[in-house]
């Protein structure tokens, strides 16, 4: 198809489509709209037609629509020309030390204190460090090590990574990549990807990066415009790279990749803009595509076969990923892969959750529309799926469950059980056997009156029927809002104090859905959101929880969302950050306060510990505010109108009174004189025996 | 009508040429308010900046054919959210994935034509490229609806930003759906669920 016609199509399509929506929308009454959907003749629209596909991909895709689009091969960079990179890297010096050598497996890398190997620190994402250098007797001294400026004063998400004395970290947009002394805070890299801008207009939540992945002498990197790159950890160069999605469908990549069984996994974010979702496993080596399940489809695209055992019967029927769907919509249908990978070596499989359906009016799509927001259980080695279970069938307020899953050992009812852990956006605790899929509790930890109750026996979710969207009605006091009563932001596990702890949110939301035509490239939403402050009046919540009593053990509340993630220590100590710029240390068992440091920008980071070459322990965390949350203090967004940010204004409008945005690394680490004393003699940790 | 719809999609990917045009009669049928047809190439001489070099003062003869159209910033509104553009600018402009239109600031200029440019032809940090998809009495109606919006109280040259400075905000779109939305204002909530008094159009 030549260019012009192509682009004839898409203005013939978008007529039919949109310009048949505004006969409608003038037919209608203005305020007030109540319609049943896809009923009443001449008044609106029925979703499946508005939902069709524009793109000109879409539109020549007659034949061979329901095949896995295998994207373009990996670019290796040997292969072209030798000074060709995708990106730059600056030497800053010539440290070429060969003793350095990264030690063998991230398990191995786990399994030592003085590393931070990865996102989560180790493979089940616990965020638990064995070091207690310092601890809940000399936290209170805590001193500012060093800083650096990333330079791009967007939301800083991610988690730094420590290996061997190296500290790697990635900025937002433009993502670039550096490389530090993790211990004098000297930079030895820095890696500049080329990115396209035009990502930035298809990044739902600011233009955010959640971190770096490590694995055998390379860097894993993550591009807002879908692009994943290889780097060689010591020099910075390129090795390998890949473009996996494309900005012009919507797709963007946030998450922070996993390395695990020789793959590097990535998944799509873009569930705003009606992106079909997918996880995809890249060759470590060469950056080609191992395999790649999407997240709605035939079984065939989901990678479900004859091996997939889910717990509950309502999945064991074939195509759910297209039947649980008007026709054609799960094309645009969402479930993206935004948030958290986990892996268990023994069962070798990746556990991760899939983000919400598109549009978020969900009178658009009835059906239960599988596989968004749904927990998959997948072979590493091949992708099949061994189990699945979909949190919130039918989604009705954006409830994405992307939220980390993580992997304990835990004795429940004095068996010993294999579980995964979601803190569900939700508001549900689940505790599930990750061999099976079972759930095996489900309690509510924030404030939730959306959703009344897990079944058990079916794993359904018992929706609060005043709380349902009707379309065009505006439905207040929804609780939690859009974000859940937990995001992104990871919590951590002690096997200390045997407790989670949970950095999330109080919010609620007014809600009012609307007919939203598919416009390939440009938002999919349908829904005007306002959020709120929930009950109490405060906005964030720092929590610890006991999974196995299945009760709240102590909670801080914050003024604003707790948007960072956490760390919890064998010092007894958790580190966070606020949005109003303060890191905070508080004592793991009692939630007491220990010390608070007051930065010049909100934390929406990772805060992370490691030990330096000098033997200390440091803790270090991203300051900078933004992310979804925090966008109105690091974008232009007018904080008087309560409805930017998909509704996130309305709870955040205050917050450029606070902090606008920054980009400073941060690494503190407790006094010279203060350190044998508390090596020696703090709880009898493993560490200190080690020594 | 719905299935008028269907109709053209399923045929549009085969009868591009027909359909576009049938499409184009119809958004003119809509827009026939719009008899002032602007010359392409007045447009050339639009700058996206106030620097001329020269100093010298330019005026393109570009107009906006709905300027006195009473009805082109209600008609904009509704496109303003079919095409999705409160997706990425939110409901009354307030900003998110692209950026406010509810202050007044316009990175590449806030005259009508220079609007109007920003839509047709996208901007390089992420505004899509309009033009050739959508019908020109369509991006007038949407420019006429963005000056609406943009006229927000101006009681300063600068803005202060303090939690003494926050006074107001605007009665949520949930609420109140207007190409006005300036003149629907209540005392600033910080966060807290606003106050009901005022709404209108709940079902």
């Amino acid at each position: 198809m030549t260019r012009e016609l192509r682009a004839i199509v898409v203005f013939a399509v978008l007529c039919a489509t949109g310009l048949l929506v505004v006969v409608a929308a003038h037919a209608q009454p203005q305020d007030d709209v109540q319609n049943e959907p896809g009923t009443s003749e001449g008044s609106s629209i029925p979703a499946r037609e508005l939902a069709n596909p524009v793109t000109p991909p879409q539109a020549e895709d007659t034949a061979d629509d329901t095949a896995p689009e295998v994207d373009p091969p990996a670019a290796s960079v040997e292969d072209e020309q030798d000074e060709t990179q995708h990106g730059e890297t600056a030497i800053y010096s010539n440290d070429t030390d060969d003793a350095a050598k990264p030690a063998s497996g991230l398990e191995a890398l786990s399994a030592d204190p003085k590393q931070w190997p990865m996102a989560g620190r180790d493979y089940g994402l616990t965020r638990f460090s064995e070091l207690n250098e310092i601890n809940i007797e000399n936290a209170g001294r805590l001193q500012m090590a060093w800083t650096f400026s990333l330079g791009t004063n967007r939301g800083q998400e991610a988690a730094p990574l420590i290996i061997d004395n190296v500290l790697y970290v990635v900025g937002p947009y433009p993502n670039r990549v550096f490389a530090l002394d993790a211990t004098t805070g000297e930079l030895k890299w820095m890696y500049t990807p080329k990115p396209n801008p035009a990502a930035q207009g298809v990044a739902c939540c600011d233009v955010v990066n959640r971190g770096l992945a490590y694995n055998d002498g390379r860097i894993f990197l993550n591009t807002l415009d879908a692009h994943t790159v290889a780097l060689d950890a010591k020099t910075g160069k390129e090795i390998w790279y890949i473009k996996l999605g494309e900005i012009n469908r919507g797709e963007t990549i946030t998450m922070a990749p996993l390395a695990a069984a020789g793959k590097v996994f990535v998944g799509n974010s873009g569930g705003e803009m009606g992106v079909r979702g997918w996880l995809t496993a890249l060759d470590q080596e060469t950056g080609e595509i191992a395999w790649r399940a999407y997240s709605t489809g035939p079984d065939e695209d989901v990678l479900i076969g004859d091996d997939f055992e889910p717990y509950y019967d309502h999945y064991k029927e074939k195509d759910l990923g297209v039947s649980s769907w008007p026709p054609d919509h799960w094309k645009n249908g969402g479930g993206t892969v935004w948030g958290w990978v986990s892996y268990d070596p023994e069962l070798n499989l990746v556990f991760y959750g899939t983000a919400n359906p598109g549009p978020w009016n969900s009178n658009q799509r009835p059906g239960d529309n599988l596989w968004t927001t749904t927990l998959f259980a997948r072979d590493a080695d091949t992708g099949r799926a061994k189990w699945a279970y979909q949190v919130n069938p039918h989604d009705l307020w954006d409830y994405d469950e992307i939220n980390e899953n993580i992997l304990l050992d835990l004795e429940i009812d004095g068996r010993a059980r294999k579980v995964l852990v979601h803190v569900g956006r939700n508001g549900f605790m689940y505790v599930m056997d990750r061999k099976t899929g079972e759930i095996i509790s489900a309690d509510k930890y924030g404030n939730t009156n959306s959703i009344e109750r897990i079944d058990l026996e079916t794993g359904r979710p018992i929706e609060n029927e005043s709380m349902k969207p009707e379309l065009g009605k505006v439905i207040r006091n929804v609780c939690p809002a859009s974000p859940g009563a937990k995001d992104w932001q990871p919590s951590a596990w002690s096997p200390r104090t045997k407790l989670l702890y949970v950095p999330h949110q109080n919010l609620c939301m007014n809600f009012k859905t609307s007919e939203v035509g598919y416009i390939a490239g440009t938002p999919f939403v349908g829904a005007t959101v306002d959020m709120y402050a929930g009950p109490g009046g405060h906005r964030g919540e720092f929590l610890a929880w006991d999974p196995i009593k299945r009760e709240k053990v102590w909670a801080i509340k914050e003024h604003f969302p707790v948007w960072s993630g956490t760390v919890v220590t064998a010092g007894d100590v958790a580190f966070y950050g606020t949005m109003d710029r303060w890191f905070k240390a508080v004592n793991a068992k009692t939630g007491e306060l220990l010390w608070k440091f007051r930065a010049g920008s909100g934390f929406i980071g990772q805060p992370v510990t490691y030990e330096g070459s000098d033997g200390r322990q440091y803790v270090a965390i991203l300051s900078g505010v933004g992310g979804w949350s925090g966008a109105v203090a690091a974008a232009e967004i007018d904080p008087r109108v309560r409805n930017g940010a998909l509704g996130f204004t309305g709870a955040m409008q205050d917050l450029p009174a606070y902090t606008l945005g920054g980009s400073e690394l941060l690494v503190f680490a407790i006094p010279e004189t203060d350190r044998a004393e508390a090596r020696n003699t703090y709880g009898g940790g493993d560490h200190a025996a080690r020594q | 009508m719905p299935h008028a719809n269907k109709f053209l999609c399923s045929f549009a990917a085969l009868g591009a040429l027909f359909f576009a045009s049938e499409a184009a009669a119809q958004a003119h049928s809509h827009a026939d308010h719009a008899t002032t047809e602007n010359a392409p190439s007045d447009f050339l001489d639009v700058p996206a900046t106030s620097l001329i070099p020269g100093d010298i003062k330019i005026k393109p003869g570009v107009k906006n054919p709905a300027a006195e159209d009473s009805g082109s910033a209600q008609r904009g509104m509704k496109y303003f959210a079919n095409f999705n553009c409160s997706g990425c600018h939110a409901a009354n402009g307030g900003g998110g994935m692209g950026p406010a239109l509810s202050n007044r600031a316009f990175i590449y200029g806030d005259e009508p034509e220079q609007i109007y440019l920003s839509i047709a032809q996208g901007r390089p940090a992420g505004m899509p490229a309009w033009g050739t998809v959508l019908p020109k009495p369509v991006i007038w109606d949407l420019v006429s609806y963005i000056r609406s919006i943009s006229d927000a109280p101006n009681p300063q040259w600068g803005s202060t930003t303090s939690l003494e400075a926050f006074t107001i905000e605007q009665v949520p779109a949930e609420f109140k759906e207007t190409p006005d939305p300036w003149k629907y204002t209540e005392p600033f909530s910080f966060g807290q669920q606003p106050r009901p008094k005022k709404a209108a159009g709940e079902g």
